[in-house]
Order: structure tokens, then sequence, then C-alpha cells
């Protein structure tokens, strides 16, 4: 990564620097991953806005069952187009710097399909459908005793779904959740 | 968790509490800026079902993630930015920050906290070029220096950790692992690479000062005193039995010239070397060799315990916490249960499914409990008994396997025997070793013969260490344990069986050399026992590496290769083979509990055993990837590593509590090795200790005298009790949190019922009101006309 061919100011990439948690070398680094996405697209404009079929490209993304959540919740458009920055700011939320707290906020975000605010009983069904896979269907019985299992866990206040409080709770004692929450660069 | 921790989280909870009352106040204020009479008519159009969703706990939520400490001009600010649907607006409507004037290092805080908060690029960057426009008070003096200095460090932090993270050993492997096969089975990787740093940190040690001072300096003595050569080789005759066809068996044995390199115990120097510097000050330099010869296993001891507890103590605190919370099983699983980093189509439809089995067989767990409740008493005692009978099947394998160590033990000594019974005259300087190599027949078939003799208990060991876990893990199908506890069962039934060889072969080695340093006739022959033990470390040491090795590449590489590219079904079953992780752990903390028995009697172990370890990462690497397909199991990170940190444990100290025997307790051989002259080895410690100055060894009897001990012991204890006592006074605070939150849920609950019942009779109420003055209107009206 020439730093000298880079389109990027020293400013921007010191703002980059400050703003996610990424050193610039990183920043550099997505961005040649991000080109590798869209050459052309991304070499006439930097900061192109790529669709977000280009973007689940990206090897982590393609195979993973809440792609398309990701893509919206990073998109500042909200429709899952991703520009740079959005795709630098999905990387450094990703990235294992990234404290706890911020990839649970946006791991709710994710998980919270019908963007309520709440992860409730819909959005759980479908995190598990999802989580299972197409080919695999977990008969609804079984996932009806699987959402009321992790709502008796974790649903403090019995109003049926999960606030983000109670979510960043159960976050909090999982020792799991930062360690599978993380696309290494 | 500890008294202090529990505190602060306490005091950071309550804290929160405050921040969300304020937020609710600023959130019911901004939403409703007209007072009360608005509110109510806010109220009233409030749709009643939907006043949950007005809950100031479920609005301003990002008031908890982005960082507590922050003014409240801040929260609100960001509490703003969170609602996403209408972020251009609220952006306009963001409050001037340069009105509070902060100065330079707060606002540089500032600016380092943006990168937390969930807002796109664009408004962090706008936050930042805000604070950084902002007019701020310029520090002064001293504080201007701190600050600087702060800055200096934290960059430098970033610089170092970015240098650090590109010197990572095996840093795309492990990236190729994990998209391949997830965060468990790197779990595996990271150990393996943690035991390597481990024997390199166990081989500076020995190299500083073992190898390096007996190398340096005894050339010096040899020099001075080359009359005494005797007394610093163990077999000072070993050249006239070296010739050229058995080098290389010599040297996979470690008999004849290897003997007398420094690779054993043997060749080590008895002497206190003395260096004197006349040049630089006139001053001798002392180095006790026995003494270094019993610090270093010592320190690296300590230094094998220490790296483990550590490592292990993160563990078990996460494991602690969560068994606290042991009903988040379901939402571990639903949340964190993919593997964000898997990148390979394959592996993530494995993963999928892996998934579904999982969440399965956690259901069917519950059923399984519901089950046991409801199963009839015969069932019951038909299950105990075929447990029962499994058990004791198993406890047979394990002496079986036993028996057959020592037999073929017996077997290769025994023949190994009749070759030096045949020798017709016996040097007496020769060890046990070195006669059955020098036991020439001209003949290399029989050396041949006498190697694989020599090498047939290890053979034996590893080959029952391949097949016999195999048999475990088909009869562990028929006791149907829980899922989780079946692998837990495997494996400790795999270390028994790990351990019952190791136990085996020791007495045997024990039998041996006490055997024969004690019956007269075979005295001469086991001139240095501990280069024995040594040689019987070294061999099985390689004989370990050579079957991972031979395992790896000439077994199950064909296996997979015909399992992928045959279409035969038997084939394929025969081919694919899972990455099963608890076997290769015990694989690799087998090769550690060897390097730690032997690397007193053999020094140079542990830096055999850091070549075997970076070669060994490759070969698993290559087991992994290219023979292995993912593992229908999920294997969950956390758990694993605390479980190979309590193996390694187990390992641990299965190693080191015959050496701490042999030290304590076995005397050295007579004729070689840094303790000639001592009844023990330990003998030797407390002589040396006896040189001491009179005040340590005052202090350390001290230490051992009861007037230390019991108020020593009797403090620990009242320690373990305070901790004890603070952890269940939390645990109990934690239910009654809990408790509380639970009512409160439903307090809330109650209290929005009353209100959407209110409402609801409110508008209801207005209507009919509405209605009425319509309807005066109306006969009003009609009164005008």
């Amino acid at each position: 990564m020439g730093q000298g061919k880079s389109q990027f100011s020293e400013e921007e990439l010191q703002d980059y620097e400050d703003l996610t948690y990424f050193t610039k070398k990183e920043v550099l680094y997505a961005h040649q991953k991000f080109k590798a996405l869209a050459p052309e697209k991304v070499g006439h404009n930097k900061n192109a806005k790529l669709p977000m079929a280009k973007i689940l490209q990206y090897p982590e993304l393609r195979v993973n069952p809440f792609r398309d959540r990701i893509c919206k919740v990073f998109s500042s458009s909200n429709d899952g187009d991703c520009t740079f920055e959005d795709f630098l700011d999905m990387m450094s939320v990703f990235s294992d710097t990234a404290p706890k707290a911020v990839k649970a906020e946006h791991a709710f975000r994710i998980f919270d399909f019908d963007g309520d605010d709440m992860i409730g009983v819909s959005d759980l069904r479908e995190v598990i459908n999802r989580l299972c896979g197409p080919e695999h269907k977990l008969t609804d019985s079984e996932i009806q005793q699987l959402v009321q299992n992790v709502l008796e866990e974790a649903d403090l206040d019995d109003d049926g779904a999960l606030s983000f409080a109670e979510f960043e709770h159960i976050i909090d004692k999982s020792s799991d959740f930062c360690h599978s929450f993380r696309i290494r660069l | 968790m500890s008294g202090g921790n529990s505190s602060k989280n306490k005091a950071r909870s309550s804290k929160r509490q405050e921040g969300w009352e304020e937020a609710g106040g600023e959130f019911y204020q901004e939403l409703y800026p007209g007072g009360e009479q608005e509110l109510f008519e806010n109220l009233q159009r409030a749709d009643a079902a939907k006043l949950a969703t007005l809950l100031p706990s479920k609005q301003a939520r990002n008031t908890t993630t982005v960082k507590r400490g922050r003014s409240q001009n801040e929260r609100r600010q960001s509490t703003f930015a969170r609602n996403t649907q209408s972020r251009d607006i609220h952006l306009s409507m963001l409050p001037d920050l340069s009105e509070n004037l902060s100065n330079e290092e707060r606002s540089w805080e500032e600016i380092m906290q943006i990168k937390a908060m969930p807002v796109p690029m664009a408004q962090k960057r706008e936050l930042k070029a805000r604070l950084q426009n902002a007019t701020k008070l310029r520090l002064q003096g001293f504080e201007q220096l701190q600050w600087r200095q702060r800055k200096v460090w934290h960059r430098f932090r970033t610089r170092l950790a970015e240098v650090l993270g590109k010197l990572e050993l095996w840093q795309s492997p492990m990236r190729v692992i994990e998209g391949k096969f997830g965060t468990g089975v790197v779990c595996y990787f990271l150990f393996l690479r943690w035991l390597l740093f481990l024997n390199i940190a166990i081989s500076m040690f020995i190299v500083l000062f073992l190898i390096l001072p007996n190398t340096l300096l005894k050339e010096n003595c040899e020099d001075c005193e080359s009359l005494d050569y005797n007394s610093t080789l163990c077999c000072p005759e070993r050249s006239g039995n070296v010739t050229s066809n058995n080098v290389v068996l010599d040297l996979i044995q470690g008999t004849g010239w290897m003997e007398g390199t420094l690779l054993f115990y043997g060749v080590y120097s008895d002497k206190i070397f003395e260096y004197s510097l006349p040049n630089l000050w006139g001053a001798e330099m002392v180095y006790n060799m026995p003494l270094a010869y019993i610090l270093v296993p010592i320190a690296w001891a300590l230094l094998s315990l220490v790296a483990i507890v550590k490592t292990g103590a993160k563990g078990f605190k996460e494991r602690l916490v969560e068994n606290e919370g042991q009903f988040y099983l379901y939402c571990n699983l639903v949340f964190g249960g993919w593997d964000f980093c898997v990148h390979n189509a394959k592996s993530a439809k494995i993963k999928h499914k892996a998934l579904f089995n999982e969440i399965k067989g956690c259901l069917q767990e519950e059923r399984y409990k519901e089950e046991k409740q409801s199963r009839t008493r015969e069932g019951t005692i038909l299950l105990h008994l075929r447990r029962v009978v499994i058990n004791i099947f198993v406890l047979v394998i394990l002496v079986v396997s036993g028996v057959v160590i020592y037999m073929t033990f017996n077997f290769s000594t025994s023949s190994l025997y009749e070759y030096t019974e045949n020798l017709p005259t016996l040097r007496p300087n020769d060890s046990f070793a070195d006669t059955l190599v020098s036991y020439k027949d001209d003949n290399t078939d029989n050396q041949i013969r006498s190697t694989l003799l020599q090498f047939l208990p290890y053979v034996c060991i590893v080959v029952l260490n391949l097949f016999v876990p195999e048999i475990f893990g088909y009869l562990i199908t028929y006791e149907s344990y829980k899922p989780r506890h079946v692998i837990l069962i495997t494996l400790l039934r795999t270390v028994l069986l790990r351990l019952a060889s190791f136990v085996v072969l020791l007495s045997q080695v024990y039998m041996q050399t006490s055997g024969l340093l004690d019956s007269g006739d075979h005295a001469v022959r086991l001139e240095c026992w501990e280069t024995f033990v040594g040689q019987q470390f070294y061999k099985l040491i390689l004989t370990d590496f050579a079957v991972q090795f031979i395992m790896t590449f000439f077994l199950n590489f064909p296996r997979a290769f015909l399992g992928r590219h045959s279409n035969s079904r038997c084939l394929k079953t025969i081919g694919t083979q899972n990455f099963y992780l608890p076997k290769h752990v015990l694989d690799i903390v087998y090769i550690q509990t060897i390097i730690w028995m032997g690397a007193f009697f053999c020094p140079f172990l542990p830096i055999i055993g850091t070549i075997f370890y970076f070669f060994l990462f490759y070969i698993k690497k290559f087991n992994c990837l290219i023979n292995c397909t993912p593992s229908p199991i999920v294997y969950r990170a956390s758990k694993s590593k605390s479980l190979f940190m309590s193996v390694l444990l187990v390992g641990f100290v299965m190693s080191i509590a015959p050496v701490a025997y042999s030290i304590a307790e076995m005397s050295p051989s007579l004729n070689c090795g840094p303790y000639k002259s001592y009844g023990t080895v330990w003998y030797f410690v407390i002589t040396t200790f006896n040189l001491f100055p009179p005040v340590v060894r005052e202090v350390v009897f001290l230490m051992g005298t009861s007037t230390f001990a019991v108020p020593a012991f009797a403090i620990a204890l009242f320690f373990l009790y305070y901790y004890w006592a603070v952890a269940t006074a939390n645990r109990h605070m934690v239910a009654v949190l809990r408790n509380q939150l639970v009512l409160e849920g439903h307090d809330k609950q109650f209290l929005l019922n009353r209100l959407s019942a209110f409402i609801r009779q409110h508008q209801k109420r207005c209507e009919r009101r509405n209605r009425a003055s319509f309807a005066d209107d109306d006969s009003s009206v009609r009164q005008g006309s």
C-alpha cells in the first residue's frame, strides 16, 4: 500500500484515524479492500457509493446470514448502499479493538429487523431462521420453544421483547460475543 | 466477583439510572415542550397501544451506550443523533457545543470518543470539526505538558500495537483457519502458539544459565585442570564406541556420542566455575554450576505455573461470570452463535448445520430433563447399569493397555539384556545404553534390531494413544450422557489413558534404575541413570513427533484424498475426517508434559520441544485445512480456552510430581552430573542454603516454624472467608436486584395499562363533550335562525 499513490490527503487520513478504531495504514488497507469490490467505480471516486449487491461480494459478508441487515445498519442512506466511509465504519465496529459496548449497539440494530428499537418475537424468529440457514428448518413448535427460552432468560420486565438495556446485559455476560462478532480486515 | 469490582459496578449502574431519569426528563421536555397541558394533549393524540415505545428507557437507549461520563449536553446530542428516521433535521438541532467552554485536553478526549458513536462518518466528521473549531481554553504550564505527554503516549501505543500486530506469528494462517473453521478451532492454534512461546521462554532460561556457561566456562576449566577431566564428563570414553554406521541410530536413540553432548544431565559439571577478570577489577566471578542446574528447573517450573494460572484465570473468571448467568445459554446461542469471521461458503453451510444441531440439542436436553423426571424406575436402573458396565469396561481397557505397555517394556529390556549378557567384557565407565550400542557384531541388522527394541515401548504407547480413544468415543454413544458432558468425559478418559501409560513407563524406568543401582551386579552398568531417563524422554518425544508426522501426511492425507475423489460411499465415510478438537489438544498437551518431565534430565528437551511445536503448527494446520472438514460440533471459544488450560494444569502437576520426587528422594549417580557427591539433589540445596548469611537462614527457618505458619494460615483463611462472604453477598444482591427489575417491569406494565385506559376514557369523554358542544352549537344555530 503505497502512501504516495493513495487517494487520500493526510488530513482525511487523520480524520479517519481519529474517528475509527483503525490506524492510517489500516484505513488504506480497508480502502484497498473496498476498491477490490468495484475497481473502476472506486478508482474514479474514492468515496463512490456501491450498491448493496456489490458490498455483499465481500467474502465475510457473502456468507453471513445477516448480510443485508449489516449493510442497512451501516449505510448512511439506510437502503443498504454503502460508501467507503460506511464501509470503514462497518469494519471499524467489527475490528478487534472496538469495545464491547459499541459492538453491542450495532448488533442490536442488526438484530432489530423491524426497526422498532426492541427485539421482539418476530425479530427473534427471524434471527433463528437465519442462523439455521435455508436448508435446515426448525419446526414451528421448536422455534416457539426457543423464543420462549430466550425471552425467559433475558426479558427481565416481561414485556415480550428485549429492550437495548436487556440486550446489553446479555452481551456483557457473554464472553463469546466479542470473539464471534468480529471481521478481520 | 470481587468486592471492589462489584461496588464499582453498582456505582456505575446507579449513575446509569440517574442518566436514564435525566434523559427521560429531557425527553419529555423535548417532545412536549409546552408543559403539562400540552403533554396531555399529546397523549390524547398518541395511540394508547404504542405508549410503551415512548418510554424513556426504550427511546434514549443511546445514553446508556455512549460513554457514560459525558456531560448532559453531549448526551442529548447523541440521543438525537440516534434517531435514524429524521437524522438530518436533528443534526441541525444539535446543541452548540461551544457554549460550555472546555479545555484542550477535554475536547481531545471527546474527539477520541466520537468513534464510539453509532452515527455515519459524515456526522462524526462534522462533530469533530465542531469540537476542534470551538473556542476552548488553552492549557497552561504543567497541564499542557501533561496533556502533550498523554497525546504522545497515545500515539506511541497505537504505533506499537500496529508494529506488534504485524510481527504477530502466523497471522495469515490463523485468518485462513478462522475463515474456514470458526473461532473455537483458532483458539486451539492460539494455544499451540502460546505453548511455543512458553517453551521459547523456558529454552531461554536453559540456554542462558546452563548451556552457555557450561560451554564457555568449561574449556577454561579443563585448561587449568586437565587432569580432572573425569569429573566433568559422564562417559569420557565414549569416542571409542562411535562408528560411522551408527551415527544416525545414535541420533534417534540419544546414545553413543549423543550422550557426551550437552543434551543430557550427565555432561553438566559439578564445578563452581571461577572466572577472573584481572583487567577489569581483578575480581573473581563465580558461577556455581550445580546451583544453576537446580535453580533453572525451579525457575521454569514457576514460570510455567504462573503463565498457566494467569492465562487460565482469565478464562476461569469468564466462566464464572457466565455460570452466574447459566440462564443465558439460549441467548448466547442466538446472539453469539454466528462467527462473523467465517468467509468460506462451504464452511458457512456447515456452520448453519452445526448451529441447527446445537439448537436442536439444547432443546432436546430440556426435553431430556423432563423425560428424566418422567422416566420409569426400570429405565433409570437400566441406564445406570449400562453406564456402570461401560465404566468397568473402560477401566479394563485402561488396565489392559497399562499391562501391554509393561509387557512390551519388559520384553524390550529383557531382549536387550540378552545382547548385553553376551558381551564378554564390560568397561566399567560405560553407561547402560552405551553398552548396548557398543555391542558390535559388525552387523547393522543387529543394531537396527536393538534400536527397534528400544523404541518398542514408545511405539506401543503411541499406538495405544491413537486407537483406544476411538474405542472410548464409540463406547460413549451407548451411555446417553448429555451432549455437553460427552466431550468432557471422553477427554477425561483419554487423559487417564495417557497418564496411565506414563505412570507405567515411569515406574518401569524407576524400577530399572533403582533396581540396577541396588543390585551389585549391574551397578556398574548404569553409571548415569539420569542420562538414561533423559534418553527415554528424548525417545518418547521423537516417537510422538514422528507419529504425528506420519499420521498426518501418510495416513490421513491419503484418506482425505480418497474420500474427496472417489464416489463410493464406503470410501467417503472412511475418508472424511472431522477436526476433533479434544484429541488434538491432548496431542500437544502430551508433548508439553513430556517436556516438563524430562527437562531436568535432558536440558535440551525444551529446545527440541520448541522446534517441534514450530513444525507441529504446520502439521496441524495441514491436517486441519487439507485433511479435515469442519466439525459439526460447535466449539465455543471461551469454553475451549479454559478447558485447554485446565488440562494443561493437570499435565503440569502430573509431570512435576515425579521430577520433584526424584530431586528430593533419589540419590544421584555417583559418577556423573552436577551432584555426584551428594546424597540427594535436594541435599545439595540444603548445603548451599547453609552457606547463606545467618540472617537469611533465620528468616527462612522462622517461616517454617509454627509461630509464623499458624498466624499466616489463619490470615489466609480469614481472607478466604472474607472474599467468600463478599461473593455470597454480591450474589444475593444480584438476585435481589433482578427481582426488583422484574417488579419494576411489572409496575411499568401496570401503569401503562392504567394510563392507556385513562387516555381512552379521556378521549371518549372529549368526544362526548365535543359532540355535546357541537349539538349546542347546532341548537344555538337553530335558535338563531
